[in-house]
């Protein structure tokens, strides 16, 4: 089983990043939300309606773009939105109106004539965005939007993203946590078929404030480590490399919830060393990540398991 | 919007995707091309070797209508025409797009059946012209011609719900095409079961009725149709698209 009890919830107008390692259950999950696969136990429900029982409707709701963005590569491109229009049941006379909405958004108005096979990952993305959006579904599910992009269109993307999330919620899949830092509201961090944390993005940094190192670059005598240890904020200090002019550079890392900022400023002052550096490394979600399902005592580290339950409530 | 007239516009949606991608792709080409070369040597052939005998044009008929080609090409088309149908979309993953947009999977089936269908029928009816030129040279019977046309109708559900079903089963072409056309060769080939009863007139009438190519030689042929082979035929072909639906959302309970 890919994912195993996973529970959480979105609030509307949200923009969500689900992030995880290849094989978290990032897709699975995705998967049941859209009702492409079904949850052995649990309920979901999207936009109001339980997924299982009312598929259809849940489907209307939702504008999906599948990982690796498959689409009918034989189709032109506004052929193909047309298709997809009529599936998702738009009017005969609102289709034009909604595809050519949707070309505009999306940026990709001037390669309506040419056909999907011929296009470049970037603009097939985008060819899958305008799709996605195709109905004006009020909840957006992304899987891994983003792969196989080049960095210029990556920012054009998160730029659209912004965009079209404005008035929708958002949910995408990524292994790229500054995804998350850039355009998501909220992460849920999931590990090997488990909810690893959930929170904002700003909260899940603060999380790992705590553990971050404090970068120390001082000049002074050789037991300089040992006395760092000695400090009661002090956790681990790690001894890097020697700099030029015989400074040394440290990282220390603090007991969880402790700030020995002001311990190591006394200790230098007292020794007589030359300080040259002092400062908390920003944490990023990468290590806020590494933190949360790295930490080899914790149980995700195996991925699978043979608990086969599902459950998750979302707006 | 009501239930009904969504499910006929999804269904008319996904059968217009289909027929469209038939002549996308090389296929719709290739068979109409095959097609067309085996039906006009075998209509020159029969009509120039058929021209000293009396009743010529009504033999023509029956030969264009119930001869090796004919057969040939009756079981092989139908496997070419699924084959793709629901195998190169969960290759390539445009399964996951077609299936979580607000469409059943009955609808998506039925789409994709009336296309092949569709489509069939479309390539046997270059077999009129032929009959239009026999109309041009004499006055063949219309009769045979219409109940041949029925019986095509039935039999060509019959194997695309097969073929169907094969592509629905797998996402390698090649394989949906094997196991159809293995289904079709031995739905052909059942009605030689008869000659294992040899003794019991009760069973061999029992082979000969269920025979899908027996009623073109001694019914067809004479302009009669039997409904009862017809509700035989589109009631197997129902049962194997309501298999084949099963088949589509099976992925949801196992």
């Amino acid at each position: 089983m890919a994912v195993d009890d996973i529970s959480f919830d979105v609030e509307e107008g949200q923009i969500i990043g689900f992030l995880g390692p290849n094989g978290a259950g990032k897709t699975t999950t995705l998967r049941i939300l859209t009702g492409f696969l079904p949850g052995d136990t649990g309920t979901v429900r999207v936009a109001g309606c339980d997924v299982s029982r009312d598929s259809v409707r849940v489907r209307e709701a939702i504008g999906y773009l599948p990982e690796g963005v498959p689409l009918y590569p034989e189709m032109r491109v506004s052929e193909f939105l047309r298709f997809r229009a009529r599936l998702k049941g738009i009017s005969r006379r609102e289709r034009s109106r909604e595809v050519g909405a949707a070309l505009e958004l999306t940026h990709i108005d001037h390669v309506r004539r040419r056909i999907v096979g011929t296009l470049s990952k970037g603009y097939r993305q985008r060819v899958g965005l305008a799709d996605a959006l195709l109905g004006r579904p009020s909840v957006l599910i992304l899987d891994e939007p983003t792969v196989g992009l080049d960095p210029e269109q990556v920012i054009q993307f998160r730029q659209l993203l912004r965009e079209v999330g404005r008035e929708r919620t958002v949910i995408l899949s990524t292994h790229i946590l500054s995804e998350v830092d850039h355009i998501c509201d909220g992460a849920i961090i999931i590990h090997g078929g488990r909810i690893a944390a959930q929170d904002t993005a700003a909260n899940l940094r603060r999380r790992v404030q705590a553990f971050s190192p404090i970068l120390l670059e001082v000049k002074g005598s050789e037991m300089m480590a040992a006395d760092l240890r000695g400090l009661s904020g002090v956790n681990v200090v790690q001894e890097l490399e020697k700099v030029d002019d015989g400074y040394q550079r440290f990282h220390v890392r603090p007991h969880s919830g402790r700030d020995p900022r002001a311990e190591i400023y006394g200790l230098v002052r007292d020794r007589d060393w030359t300080l040259r550096e002092l400062h908390q490394i920003p944490a990023t979600l990468e290590e806020a990540f590494l933190e949360i399902v790295g930490t080899p005592d914790s149980d995700s580290a195996s991925p699978g398991g043979n608990g086969a339950k599902k459950r998750a409530g979302k707006k | 919007m009501s239930s009904s007239t969504s499910s006929v516009r999804n269904i008319w949606a996904i059968f217009s995707r289909e027929m469209a991608s038939y002549f996308f792709s090389p296929t719709a080409y290739v068979v109409i091309f095959l097609f067309t070369i085996t039906n006009g040597i075998t209509f020159y052939v029969y009509t120039a070797s058929f021209h000293t005998e009396t009743r010529q044009i009504d033999t023509v008929i029956q030969f264009l209508f119930g001869y090796a080609p004919f057969w040939i090409l009756l079981l092989l088309i139908p496997p070419i025409l699924t084959m793709r149908l629901f195998s190169e979309e969960k290759r390539t993953g445009t399964m996951e797009m077609l299936m979580t947009a607000p469409v059943t999977d009955f609808q998506v089936v039925a789409g994709k059946f009336l296309a092949a269908q569709c489509f069939f029928m479309l390539i046997w009816s270059t077999i009129l012209f032929d009959v239009f030129i026999l109309e041009v040279l004499g006055n063949p019977d219309w009769g045979p011609v219409f109940a041949f046309y029925i019986g095509l109708f039935a039999l060509g559900a019959l194997f695309n719900a097969i073929g169907l079903f094969a592509s629905a089963c797998t996402r390698n072409q090649l394989i949906a095409a094997v196991v159809s056309l293995s289904g079709n060769l031995f739905l052909f080939f059942l009605q030689q079961c008869r000659f294992i009863f040899v003794a019991e007139a009760e069973s061999q009438r029992f082979f000969d009725f269920i025979s899908i190519h027996h009623h073109f030689y001694t019914e067809y042929s004479r302009g009669i149709v039997d409904l009862r082979y017809l509700f035989l035929y589109l009631s197997f072909a129902m049962l194997v698209l309501f298999f084949s639906v099963r088949v589509v959302e099976s992925r949801r309970w196992r």
